[in-house]
């Protein structure tokens, strides 16, 4: 118990441990703003060649229409390794698109329209959901995603 | 001082008194009443979520509208009633002055608020404490979403009298040898929180006028089918209650800042880091408001600045951990119940604010936003800290108030529970979140891992709910039969200690 | 000593997980696949804040036990009954 002798002196304790300690916090605080803002500059760059998906969200389900103009609703079907743009949008409150196993998520605000996009990497079923509060039927807003194999 | 059961009064002349520290006792007798109220709600959505499909609430729409009463009853009608019932107890005598600066508007503050809760309790609404506009214009059924804008417009009335009442006495009312800058930090705390109350609350005044006359069809500010925008809301709601968080939480490490020196036997380590660091706080709690709206479609730089904005605030609440711990550290420390729940509230602090850090990163809002892992995450933040650091100064102030002392066993067997309780609730919630679980869900898909972690949450909450049932028997048995306190030293620190009832105490 | 110790474990992290990701962080294919630039971050904050939280964590239980009144090393600090204790410096 040398070293915290001048700790508990209150009145001439030394000040450089807080700045040490404040230091060490910005120096984290710098390390996780910079990380976060580099890989979120990679995830939102959209590729040139993906191809356009318009969702439409709808008190309390959610409908899909293809570039080619086919529809569907309550269910997607996609290509395995082909990325997807989606533009996403309501026709009453705000819902929230979300593909969970993909981290795919983008609000459904009426009158915008918000673009999010991804890849199907993996083959198989996922589940679709609403993440933001919207009603009644909220909790049993969801859909299913087929991605096929390409 | 006040001692109400060793000298009793009716209770209609401590009702209809101004006197700050009856004032302050009204206000920490209902904030109490509706903690165990909102309490109650939860403990009902956790039963309700410990199975998928419907369990003892019948149907979406009442699961709805409880987890909307619980979050506005905790938030409105528990945190702010307790942090302004304490700073009308202490405030004054910290100030050495013989009142609040306006006692009479003191308590029209106080008298708003049991209307204002009867509107929101009575209406009991449905859309979420955000009450996020087009739904709450167009979907939200009509007498209960008006009673609640109106009883959150009469709180937030009741907020800003009370912020200007504490303003007014810190700065003209305290005792001219006292500098402003040697003022105990629960007073700091509470000028500080004051200031953003003041500055904060008018917006969502605004934005509660825009959503009544949108409902009432008059205007389309925030309805997208008339040419109005729903995010402006969003902005103007955050730009409130985003440094509310801080409102919230600043009394409550206040609170901690009285604690924590008394209970180590020493002084604070830097009294002037905890006046920078509130300081600080207040004004970085105006930069970090859209860190809520990430999903809304921002643009990448928008959420760059309030992703720095969010990160900026780190700092000062590290501060105050680095000043609780520095402060106990060579101390000799009394671990009697005001000390356990401000040293497990600093903890689950540490916690939250990790947390917190975590959430700000941008593209880790695609994992965590509106799933479980936020409701964890900001419940640490109300319950790990805030409820924490009220209950421990409930206790502190305990034999203030009464003159006798609570039971220490049963304290004990409540801070361990509540502990135990509070890290199986949240912490579960966070890892529920990282399944992608969304909030405020009345059913969910029976997928294994949710259910057992909803079910690990629930038994956690049901821990937590019977260990409040303990703090009640105690405080009831105790304010009537508990031993009579040795008010010069209650909790025997020996030496001389000053505690706020004692007038002669030349610091306060 | 204990903020020498965190700073060399900050270095630590900024300095050998990236390469870390560089060896392993093979790619996915033609496309960025967000699930792994997205989990990989989190993963990264998650190891800063776990050895923080063990830091702060780790640091409380030690003030806790090593000051508590019933530790044989207890003393009185010396600011007991000089009613000192409200003198901030």
């Amino acid at each position: 118990m040398k070293a915290p002798e001048n700790w508990i002196d209150m009145s001439e304790h030394s000040h450089w441990p807080e700045w040490v300690y404040i230091g060490v916090v910005v120096a984290l605080l710098v390390y996780v703003g910079a990380e976060a803002w580099n890989i979120e500059r990679i995830v939102e760059h959209i590729p040139e060649d993906a191809e356009l998906i318009t969702v439409t969200a709808q008190q309390w389900f959610w409908s899909f229409e293809h570039e080619d103009g086919t529809k569907e609703i309550g269910e997607l079907h996609l290509k395995q390794g082909v990325p997807y743009k989606f533009e996403i949008t309501s026709k009453d409150v705000i819902h929230s698109f979300n593909i969970p196993d993909y981290l795919v998520l983008m609000d459904a605000v009426p009158g915008r329209i918000n673009t999010i996009w991804f890849v199907p990497v993996d083959a198989g079923e996922y589940e679709m959901q609403c993440r933001e509060y919207c009603g009644l039927l909220h909790y049993n807003m969801r859909a299913k995603l087929y991605v096929e194999k390409a | 001082m006040v001692l109400e059961l060793h000298k009793p009064r009716p209770i209609w002349v401590i009702m209809f008194s101004t006197h700050h520290t009856d004032i302050g006792l009204l206000y920490m007798i209902t904030s109490i009443a509706f903690l165990f109220l909102g309490g109650t709600l939860a403990l009902a959505i956790r039963a309700e979520l410990f199975f998928p499909g419907a369990q003892i609430i019948a149907d979406s729409m009442t699961f709805n509208r409880m987890f909307t009463v619980h979050g506005t009853t905790l938030i409105f009608l528990f945190i702010l009633p307790f942090a302004a019932g304490v700073g009308n107890y202490l405030v004054p005598i910290m100030v050495r002055y013989k009142d609040m600066a306006y006692p009479k508007l003191n308590a029209i503050a106080f008298w708003m608020i049991p209307p204002a809760a009867a509107l929101v309790w009575l209406g009991f609404a449905d859309f979420t404490w955000y009450a996020y506009p087009p739904y709450s214009v167009i979907s939200a059924p009509a007498p209960a979403a008006d009673m609640w804008i109106f009883g959150l417009k009469i709180l937030g009335v009741s907020s800003v009298l009370g912020a200007i009442n504490f303003i007014v006495t810190i700065l003209k009312c305290k005792h001219p040898d006292l500098p402003l800058s040697k003022l105990p930090l629960f007073v700091w705390s509470i000028f500080t929180s004051s200031l953003i109350i003041l500055v904060a609350i008018p917006t969502f005044a605004a934005a509660l006028l825009m959503l009544l006359t949108d409902r009432l069809g008059v205007s389309g500010f925030f309805n997208p089918a008339v040419g109005g925008d729903p995010i402006a809301y969003q902005h103007l709601f955050w730009f409130t209650f985003h440094p509310e968080v801080y409102v919230l939480v600043i009394p409550a490490i206040g609170m901690m800042y009285e604690i924590i020196p008394r209970f180590s036997r020493k002084p604070i380590f830097s009294h002037s880091s905890g006046v920078i660091a509130f300081v600080l706080l207040a004004i970085v709690s105006f930069a970090s408001w859209a860190h809520h709206m990430y999903a809304t479609g921002m643009t990448f730089t928008v959420k760059t600045v309030f992703m720095i904005g969010t990160l900026a605030a780190v700092p000062a609440s590290a501060m105050h951990v680095f000043n609780f711990l520095a402060t106990m550290w060579g101390g000799r420390i009394k671990f009697t119940a005001p000390m356990k729940w401000s040293v497990g509230g600093i903890a689950l602090f540490f916690a939250a604010g990790a947390g917190g850090v975590v959430n700000s990163a941008m593209p880790l809002d695609f994992i965590t936003h509106d799933t479980y892992w936020v409701v964890g995450h900001f419940h640490l933040f109300v319950m790990g800290t805030i409820a924490f650091g009220s209950i421990a100064f409930f206790y502190y102030l305990f034999p203030y108030i009464t003159g006798r002392m609570y039971n220490e066993k049963l304290a004990d067997i409540h801070f361990y529970l509540s502990f135990v309780g509070a890290v199986m609730v949240f912490f579960t919630q966070h890892v529920l979140g990282l399944y992608g679980m969304p909030r405020r869900v009345f059913d969910y898909p029976a997928i294994p891992e949710w259910i057992v972690m909803n079910q690990i949450a629930t038994v956690g909450a049901m821990i937590m709910g019977a260990s409040m049932a303990i703090f009640l028997y105690n405080m009831i048995y105790s304010s009537a039969k508990g031993k009579p306190a040795n008010m010069d030293d209650p909790w025997g620190l020996g030496g001389k200690y000053y505690y706020p009832y004692q007038r002669k105490n030349p610091r306060h | 000593m204990r903020a020498v110790c965190s700073l060399s474990l900050v270095l630590m992290i900024l300095v050998i997980l990236p390469t870390v990701n560089l060896a392993f962080g093979a790619e996915v294919g033609e496309y960025l696949d967000r699930r792994v630039e997205i989990w990989n971050l989190f993963f990264r904050m998650m190891v800063v804040a776990f050895t923080i939280g063990a830091v702060v964590s780790g640091t409380m239980i030690w003030l806790v036990i090593r000051f508590r009144e019933s530790n044989p090393k207890a003393t009185p600090t010396k600011y007991e009954g000089t009613g000192e204790l409200d003198r901030y410096e």
